[in-house]
């Protein structure tokens, strides 16, 4: 339909594009499957329709790139397909396998019709990408971190990540406040989007955020349940998976699905499978507790009541001992005092026997002696007595001899006395009374 | 007895306290000491169980500044 201008064979636009459309499609008359990223699904919620940006990368740069048509019906068949198999819908950033024809048209030019996706093999890209972000932990040494915390010996403030309405979060709560023993926890919110794309950030904020102030609690519990099995590999996010290992306190996880255990689970300090198993551990971990305080107390009691029981018999025995051995010392004594006793006034009669024998015999010679010194003392004073009588002056005067006396004293010698003086001379039959007329000393010859 | 202490702490005391009454190898003139400190210990534990001391007021308020 060509028309000539100037000698020069002219086409329309529309020419031009109808036949290109024409050229394509006879080349590409059937379907046939490609592998690609999808980089951005592009889903318009308005008309239901997804225009996927599709790329194929080279070391990080973009090699390849194509317009890409996901009609509405498709897209609903397809997404179902894949809640079914890989329990996440479609989304950003993942392989695909798909089937597609190759479309031309005149106003949009050249596109990729997406009639078909595989979603075993996304199944295998969401998996392969779990595997990458556990190797990446584990060459990067923090793998075990969080598991290798010490569990703390009560479990009692708990910084809660989860959804305020959800059944998770609700059944987690009734279970550890209603508890029949009186074990109280500290519960503090932090609101997060559990599922989905989003979710990756929105639970790194709060964690970020508890890290801060993570003096106030002794774990982190992640708590999701009644949202179905669907957008959990977030959780094999590496970025989340990552802070959940190098997260300083414990954390706890109970995201309540059916599926293989994600990442953030296999990192976490300690996984339940649901939002009350959790809860029933941390219970359990107060039994862990208190159990051993009670069995204390009880065994406090008994030895304590054993340790004075036993010193009681000690001092009972010693008190025994005590007194049987003073009775015994006692006796012993009783008997040797009455022995000695007994011995002692046995010694002493004798003694005494001995004495007054002694003293009798004493007495009967002092008897004889005495008698016979009586009778030579008797001899002797009558000798004396007689030498005596034969000095008396009496008897020498009765011998013719007369004494004189001046002022009552003999006159032994002419000093005696004076002319003039007055003496008495006694005779045997009186006194002579004289004066004394004169003195006259005996001659020396 | 206002003295603080861990819940971690009076566990630990308490463990070996018990430890060294039930080996016997304690003096009747310290038993009376220990079982005293040993019950304040019991007591403190139980009471840490059934109760929180954390000010809700106080983490917003750690929550607020750190986020200005």
């Amino acid at each position: 339909m060509s028309e000539v201008i100037n000698d020069k064979k002219v086409f329309s636009l529309l020419e031009v594009t109808l036949s290109i459309k024409k050229t394509i499609s006879e080349r590409y008359q059937r379907s046939f499957w490609v592998k690609a990223e999808m980089n951005k699904l592009n889903h318009y919620s308005y008309s239901g329709h997804c225009y996927p940006e599709l790329v194929e990368k080279v070391d990080g740069k973009v090699v390849a790139q194509m317009k890409t048509i996901l009609w509405k019906e498709d897209f609903l068949r397809i997404n179902s397909n894949f809640l079914n198999t890989l329990k996440e819908p479609l989304k950003d950033g993942i392989n695909i396998l798909f089937n597609a024809t190759v479309n031309f048209d005149p106003v949009h030019g050249l596109s990729l019709r997406i009639v078909e996706i595989d979603p075993v093999f996304s199944l295998g890209e969401l998996e392969r990408e779990k595997m990458e972000t556990i190797e990446k932990l584990k060459k990067g040494g923090v793998f075990h971190l969080n598991r290798a915390l010490s569990m703390p010996l009560l479990p009692q403030r708990i910084a809660l990540i989860s959804v305020e309405t959800s059944k998770g979060y609700a059944d987690f709560l009734k279970v550890i406040s209603s508890n029949s023993w009186g074990y109280r926890f500290f519960c503090f919110l932090f609101p997060a989007l559990l599922q989905g794309d989003r979710s990756v950030d929105s639970i790194l904020y709060q964690l970020r955020r508890i890290r801060r102030i993570k003096h106030h609690f002794d774990i982190v519990a992640i708590v999701r349940g009644g949202g179905g099995d669907v957008g959990l590999s977030s959780y094999n996010h590496y970025l989340l998976a990552k802070e959940i290992c190098e997260f300083p306190i414990p954390v706890f996880t109970g995201i309540g699905h059916s599926t293989n255990e994600t990442v953030a689970e296999m990192v976490a300090f300690k996984n339940a499978i649901t939002p009350t198993e959790l809860a029933d551990f941390l219970i359990q971990a107060f039994h862990n507790f208190s159990v051993p305080i009670h069995q204390m107390e009880e065994t406090l009691v008994s030895a304590t009541s054993g340790i004075v029981a036993d010193e009681q018999a000690k001092l009972l025995s010693a008190a025994r001992y005590f007194k049987s051995v003073t009775n015994q010392l006692l006796i012993h004594n009783r008997h040797e005092l009455k022995s000695y006793s007994r011995s002692a006034s046995q010694h002493l009669a004798y003694y005494f026997q001995q004495k007054k024998l002694l003293i009798a015999d004493c007495l009967n010679r002092f008897r004889r002696g005495s008698n016979s010194l009586q009778k030579s003392r008797l001899m002797e004073l009558s000798t004396i007595e007689k030498s005596i009588n034969l000095m008396d002056p009496i008897n020498v005067i009765k011998r013719g001899y007369t004494i004189t006396l001046k002022d009552g004293k003999a006159i032994s010698s002419l000093a005696d006395v004076n002319p003039g003086d007055q003496t008495t001379t006694i005779t045997v039959d009186g006194i002579i009374v004289s004066k004394v007329v004169n003195t006259k000393r005996n001659d020396p010859t | 007895m206002n003295e603080k202490i861990t819940y971690t702490q009076a566990f630990e005391e308490l463990q070996s306290i018990v430890e060294e009454i039930e080996s016997g190898q304690i003096s009747v003139d310290e038993l009376s000491e220990k079982v005293k400190r040993a019950t304040f210990l019991i007591k403190l534990c139980k009471t840490k169980l059934t109760t929180t001391e954390e000010d809700v007021k106080q983490i917003l308020k750690e929550l607020e500044d750190g986020e200005e």
